[in-house]
């Protein structure tokens, strides 16, 4: 058997082996068979896959498939280059952690008697929605696998339909996503209108000559993906759905599923060539304003799945930073701009995936035993649940971009990129470091923001001690967590293991890449670790004869768990000093005098200030139209004329616009 | 054999900074002042102490001073501590730099929290808070002076020397930004009294309250480090031997300077009162804005890389 007709068949196989796990999740009986057809099926397709995909990543030819389908379709093209094998290439065996990690997440539901063939099946259709994207050629198979994966996602949001919460943030996603479909829909009828086809290959000359028409689409292409992948503006859409998925989908959407905007927008980026100057400024800002304002946010919020949304936002700003240094370079003709940008940007989503899904598996756990992600509420954790608390430890750490771990390396490329010097102007070099001191800024508030969530929840004592951890998490939770803390720190102490990967999909966007200097990150990973193992090694040694009191209180000896540091009052003077980006709305009834006779209470609440205004100039905008709709007097007469006024109106525009 | 000279000196010359500083502000108090090695005599005695560990606390809070040492001692392996580029210099190594310094700060801060009292708490608050503005000045001062030479590490700091007027701006600024991170990162004043004993106006020392013994003794050489490193940063931009000069002279020169600067750090001890927790924001706001100047100053360089 050579390897060409091997690669080529598995485009082939593994999409239909997990189309036959989706089916077959619906229709077998019991609940432990559904979750094993869909486990089994996404092992063969990652089997069957994964070789030769990295087949592709290591420099081989593109997978490619053809699909006879009847009219009008005919031929549905399949192609797999490197940029699709890279996303692809992780996003299969995430899903699959997601799958083994449901069946212990959802257990308690199938014991009280729900089927959970749905879930499993969604799972399967999610995998197979992303390999149709991710292969795709034609814009209107592009759409098909589009819109699957997103009313897949929404069917996953709401498992939990029976509260309308959950269902209206469901709602509110669904409307969203749907919004990023209008607005890629008229993309793709501008393209049509200029090529004359929906292939992606013709759309490459319209794409690449410079015209007015290229900065139109350009912009519409940014902003349908953009409105996907949840950047700033258009994020506020995630903290709400996530905080009302279960974990496994919160985990998926976050990780692997809305990377597809940016997978789709380096498609497509491939075929402007080489972008305008603007273009390449436009991604580093919109990148920029993700990091800052999602970071902003991930510090002041109690819910920690909402928390972890909006982290989201900040990391896939900070990918985009490292898209925009990249297409900066393609316009300058700099090819350590071009290799620093692209390959640390991709490096960073891959890691995304990675910690991202691991935060939330941590958070799941947490969800499950306690039965709250209430920040204020919980504490004290790391005893009770020490696999979920190691879990999440590890993965703030590789969230806040510490050697020796996975994140540290993806940030140091996209650094290399900024602070190279290699802008063709002074103003230019200087607004790269500028982007790079706001980087750090964003690695220094991740850094507080995570050290909150993980020492409130984890450290401490309980705040509430009505919680009770109900049993310990289970193997099939804590696999998948143990396996992505694992990777993260392979990928941390073995740089160059992710930096192979994302060789060829760089290739892509310039022909000869040029080395990145990460030897020296290989030394220190190591170092870090080695130092930090024997200095341990050290302490633990040198405390033979240690005793045990309680926490020194400065003599007073009535403390209570509600007196520690909660979550709002650890970052209360960070939200204050930016205030102007953190709208705070506080409720206080504060005691007057030395001995007060009633209760106290003092409530602080950060809402999302995109979607509050976003509410306002709707609510406005209703009551405008509702006044104005007002005035017009009820007489039927007058209503009739105006109707006949207006439809005239209408087909003289119509019988005049036509030629 | 540099790797160690460069060894000697992280573990030396802390202990002769501190003891400079101490003697420093007891000589403007009209006091004689403890003896200059008293820093070594201290770590010795918590080294002979049991350590009391707290119910509340976890593994977490056992580990985080030596976690803490371990990033520090990378961190000076990693800073040109005595003029010459050290032993484990590459390129953007000020970027290694601040993480490794940020790895150690939150190790640290787990470690408050870990104990769940709320003066911990908020000298974890505290810290977290003021370090977010820290980096970003570190990554301009550091930028600056990289992108303007060519040197793209702390290679930079030994290169940028005021020999036209442009050049002199910027190099006064990054000295003033490096001292301002200095002052924070170091928690000195007038940011921090390292000196006060009520816990309201502490922001590193309340964080780690509760350790003592061994404990106590590697968080208390971690952070005389910090100011030995960040002093020696200064001392770098000073120095006028970093290039073309025999090693031995450099390095003396360096450590001249540092316990110059360690003079300064006490009699500023001594004059300066601690700023209140809000001025202490727009400080370290101003070290970035003298940072971004620096900035400012390369753009009127006149033509960008090679």
């Amino acid at each position: 058997m050579s390897p060409p007709s091997l690669s080529a068949g598995a485009l082939i196989v593994a999409p239909v082996v997990l189309a036959i796990g989706a089916v077959l999740s619906l229709a077998l009986p019991r609940n432990m068979l559904r979750a094993a057809a869909a486990v089994v099926t996404q092992l063969v397709a990652c089997a069957v896959a994964l070789p030769a995909l990295v087949g592709v990543l290591h420099g081989r030819a593109a997978l490619t498939g053809t699909v006879r389908w009847s009219y009008p379709v005919e031929i549905i093209t399949l192609r797999v280059d490197a940029l699709g094998a890279f996303f692809l290439m992780w996003s299969l065996p995430l899903i699959l952690f997601a799958t083994i990690y449901a069946i212990g997440y959802l257990k308690p539901y199938f014991a009280a008697g729900r089927n959970g063939g749905p879930a499993f099946a969604l799972l399967n259709v999610t995998s197979l929605a992303l390999f149709v994207v991710y292969s795709a050629d034609h814009a209107l198979v592009f759409l098909l696998g589009w819109e699957i994966s997103a009313v897949a996602a929404w069917l996953m949001v709401i498992w939990d339909y029976r509260s309308q919460r959950i269902r209206f943030a469901g709602f509110n996603y669904l409307v969203s996503t749907h919004l990023g479909l209008f607005i890629l829909v008229a993309a793709f009828m501008l393209l049509y209108a200029e090529s004359g086809s929906m292939d992606f290959a013709t759309f490459g000359p319209t794409l690449a000559r410079a015209s007015r028409l290229r900065g139109t689409l350009f912009l519409l292409l940014g902003g349908a993906f953009g409105l996907k992948a949840a950047f700033f503006p258009f994020h506020s859409w995630l903290p709400r759905a996530h905080s009302a998925a279960p974990a496994q989908v919160s985990a998926l959407m976050s990780g692997v599923i809305h990377k597809a905007g940016l997978f789709a927008f380096l498609r497509f980026l491939l075929l402007f060539g080489e972008p305008a100057e603007w273009m390449g400024w436009a991604v580093l800002s919109v990148g920029v304003a993700s990091a800052f304002f999602g970071v902003l946010y991930t510090s002041v919020q109690r819910d920690v799945k909402r928390l972890l949304g909006y982290s989201s936002t900040e990391n896939v700003g900070i990918a985009a930073i490292g898209f925009g240094v990249g297409c900066l370079g393609l316009t300058w003709k700099v090819p350590a701009l071009v290799t620093a940008g692209f390959a640390g940007g991709l490096l960073h989503l891959m890691n995304h995936g990675i910690f991202k899904c691991l935060l939330f598996y941590a958070a799941g756990a947490i969800w499950r035993a306690t039965h709250t992600v209430d920040m204020e509420r919980l504490g004290g954790l790391f005893r009770r649940l020490p696999i979920a608390g190691f879990s999440f430890l590890v993965g703030s750490a590789a969230i806040s971009s510490l050697p020796p771990l996975n994140g540290f390396v993806s940030e140091m490329v996209i650094y290399s990129g900024l602070l190279s010097g290699a802008a063709p102007s002074a103003p230019a070099r200087a607004a790269l470091v500028v982007v790079a001191a706001v980087l750090a800024f964003v690695g220094g508030v991740s850094a507080l923001a995570t050290t909150r969530a993980f020492g409130i929840v984890f450290l401490g004592t309980p705040r509430d001690g009505t919680i009770r951890v109900h049993e310990k998490t289970p193997p099939t939770m804590r696999a998948p967590m143990l396996a992505l803390a694992f990777l993260a720190s392979l990928l941390g102490l073995f740089p160059l293991l992710g930096l192979s990967l994302v060789r060829a999909p760089v290739a892509l966007f310039i022909a000869t890449p040029s080395e990145l200097a990460t030897s020296g990150i290989e030394t220190i990973a190591r170092v870090v670790a080695a130092s930090t193992a024997a200095a341990c090694m050290v302490g633990w040694l040198l405390r033979r004869g240690s005793r045990q009191h309680v926490t020194w209180g400065c003599g007073y000896t009535a403390g209570t768990p509600r007196m520690q540091y909660s979550g709002s009052s650890f970052a209360a003077s960070f939200a204050r000093f930016f205030g102007s980006f953190l709208p705070e709305s506080r409720r206080e009834h504060l005691p007057t005098t030395i001995f007060p006779q009633e209760r106290s209470h003092l409530g602080t609440h950060h809402a999302d200030a995109v979607e509050t205004r976003l509410y306002e100039v709707l609510g406005r905008g209703e009551e405008m139209i509702t006044k104005s709709s007002e005035r017009i007097p009820e007489d039927p007469r007058f209503a009739f004329a105006a109707g006949v006024v207006a439809l005239a109106i209408v087909v003289g525009l119509l019988l005049g616009g036509v030629r | 054999m540099s790797l160690l000279v460069h060894v000697i000196a992280l573990l030396a010359l802390p202990i002769l900074v501190i003891g400079v500083v101490q003697r420093t502000k007891a000589l403007w108090a009209g006091r004689r002042g403890p003896p200059i090695l008293q820093l070594a005599f201290d770590l010795v005695r918590l080294l002979r102490k049991r350590p009391v560990y707290s119910t509340t606390t976890t593994a977490i809070f056992r580990a985080a001073p030596w976690v803490a040492i371990a990033s520090g001692i990378v961190a000076a392996l990693i800073a040109p501590l005595l003029g010459r580029p050290g032993p484990l210099a590459m390129r953007f190594d000020f970027l290694v730099f601040l993480y490794i310094w940020g790895l150690g700060r939150i190790a640290l801060t787990l470690g408050a929290l870990d104990t769940g009292s709320s003066f911990e708490g908020m000298g974890a608050s505290r810290e977290a808070f003021f370090s977010t503005l820290v980096e970003p000045t570190f990554v301009l001062a550091g930028g600056a002076a990289a992108a303007f030479t060519n040197e793209h590490s702390f290679g930079g700091l030994l290169v940028l020397r005021p020999h036209d007027p442009i050049h002199a701006i910027a190099w006064s600024l990054v000295i003033v930004a490096l001292f301002v991170v200095t002052q924070v990162e170091a928690a000195r004043m007038p940011v921090d009294d390292p000196t006060t004993h009520l816990e309201l106006t502490m922001i590193h020392e309340a964080m780690v309250l509760d350790h003592c013994g061994p404990d106590l003794a590697a968080i208390q050489l971690a952070s005389s480090l910090k100011l030995t490193v960040g002093l020696s940063l200064v001392a770098a931009l000073l120095n006028p031997f970093t290039r073309g000069g025999a090693p031995a002279l450099t390095a003396a020169t360096s450590v001249l300077i540092v316990l110059v600067l360690a003079v300064v750090v006490g009699t500023i001890e001594s004059l300066v009162a601690r700023l209140r927790m809000r001025v202490v924001a727009q400080y370290v706001l101003a070290g970035m804005v003298a940072a971004g100047c620096a900035l400012l100053a390369t753009t009127f360089d006149g033509g960008g890389a090679p």
